[in-house]
Parts: structure tokens; sequence; C-alpha cells
């Protein structure tokens, strides 16, 4: 059975275009299958659209889940993009 | 990374409308990959140019294909006409797609390392994605 892991961050600001363009780029580059949920709504990370259809804001508390062979370090990749997009917004 | 990305070729009837998009989809994917804006006629008017899409096709290609997104259905025919011609059309891939949504997409798919069926289907799936 693959892995699944997953994380939450608190977004240090609005899950904007650039940010989710790269969140999409960074979950395409895995073999896993990647999710962003923003309160009830979830989206595959390697879709840009998706990720920006969430509409995730300021303050909102987002996970990031993963499943198959490069799980973990997913999650940790796109938790870092996160962490550091969302200072700039865009 | 080293392997060559897909490159993108946005046909519009208008120059700036192919140029903003090419700017938008180039900010939002981090600018690794080479879109070329294929806009207006040759006379700069609303139309579109089999002149500018062969070119476009040309300078897109580094070697992992071209995905090609027109903007509406008569730029469809200029790109047909352009493909019949051009020396490696088996690379390239014409996608039925939303044009800015379809740009974004396919654009962030092949800045990630996507070959040219997932940047095209990247960009065909755009159809279905809602805003709100």
């Amino acid at each position: 059975m693959p892995a699944s892991f997953e994380q939450d961050i608190t977004l240090a600001g609005d899950l904007h275009a650039r940010p989710a363009g790269a969140l999409a780029v960074a979950a395409g580059r895995f073999a896993s299958a990647v999710s962003v949920t923003a309160g009830s709504n979830t989206a595959d990370a390697k879709s840009v659209l998706g990720v920006m259809s969430l509409g995730a804001t300021t303050g909102q508390h987002v996970t990031v889940t993963a499943a198959g062979p490069d799980a973990q370090e997913a999650v940790a990749a796109l938790i870092a993009i996160l962490s550091e997009a969302t200072k700039v917004g865009g | 990374m080293s392997t060559a990305t897909v490159g993108i070729v946005l046909v519009s009837h208008s120059a700036e409308l192919a140029e903003g998009a090419a700017n938008l989809a180039a900010q939002v994917s981090g600018g690794t990959v080479t879109i070329i804006a294929a806009g207006g006629t040759d006379d700069g008017d609303l139309g579109t140019s089999a002149a500018k899409v062969e070119r476009g096709l040309s300078l897109a290609d580094s070697g992992a294909g071209v995905v090609v997104l027109p903007d509406l259905g008569s730029a469809v025919l200029t790109v047909r006409a352009v493909l019949e011609d051009h020396s490696n059309s088996n690379n390239v891939l014409l996608a039925d797609a939303p044009f800015v949504e379809g740009a974004v997409a396919a654009t962030v798919t092949a800045a990630a390392g996507g070959d040219v069926k997932a940047v095209a289907a990247a960009a065909e799936e755009a159809r279905h994605a809602r805003k709100l």
C-alpha cells in the first residue's frame, strides 16, 4: 500500500493565481496523488484552476494530502510553497 | 529540470489578447515555459495569420513538442492549414479549450514536465473548471 500523508497550514495570504501556479507546478512533479483542502472544498493540487477555485484566503486552514510513493516529499514541498508563496500574494 | 518542456502557441484574432494571455500564463507558471503569442493578422488587424502561427510553432518547439490553443473556432482553420504543411506536425497537438483557462492550465502542466498529451489534456479539462 502506498503511504499517505497530510499536513495543515494556516495561510499567510490569499491563494491567488501565482501561488496557485507555483503549487500546481510543484505538485505535478510528484508521482503521488496530491490534493488541497480548504474548508469544505478539495482540489487536485496538480490542477491550477482547481486550486484557484478553492478561493482560499488569509488565515484559512488548508490541508495538503498526498498518497503514493513520494507522498511525504510531496506534502513537505507543497507546505513549503504555501508557506512562502502566500506571503507575497499576487 | 534538464529535459525540454512542451511549448505553447496561443493563436488569437487579437494580438493584444494573445500577448496578454501569454503574459498571464507565464506569470502563473513561473516563467519556465516557452509561450508564443500568435495574434492578429500580418498587418496588425484583427484576424489570424498563417505566417505567425508557423513562426510560433518553430519558436515554441524545443524538442518536447507544442500545444496550440486557438481563441475562437475560425482560428482553427488557420492552424489546421499550417499544420498540413508543417514539417513536424505529429509533435503538435491542437487543444479544444477555453483560451485563458486553457493557456494557464496547459502552461502549468508543461512547467511540471508533462508531455504533449498531458499538456493538451490539461487545457481541455479547463472546460470543466468552475470559477465559483
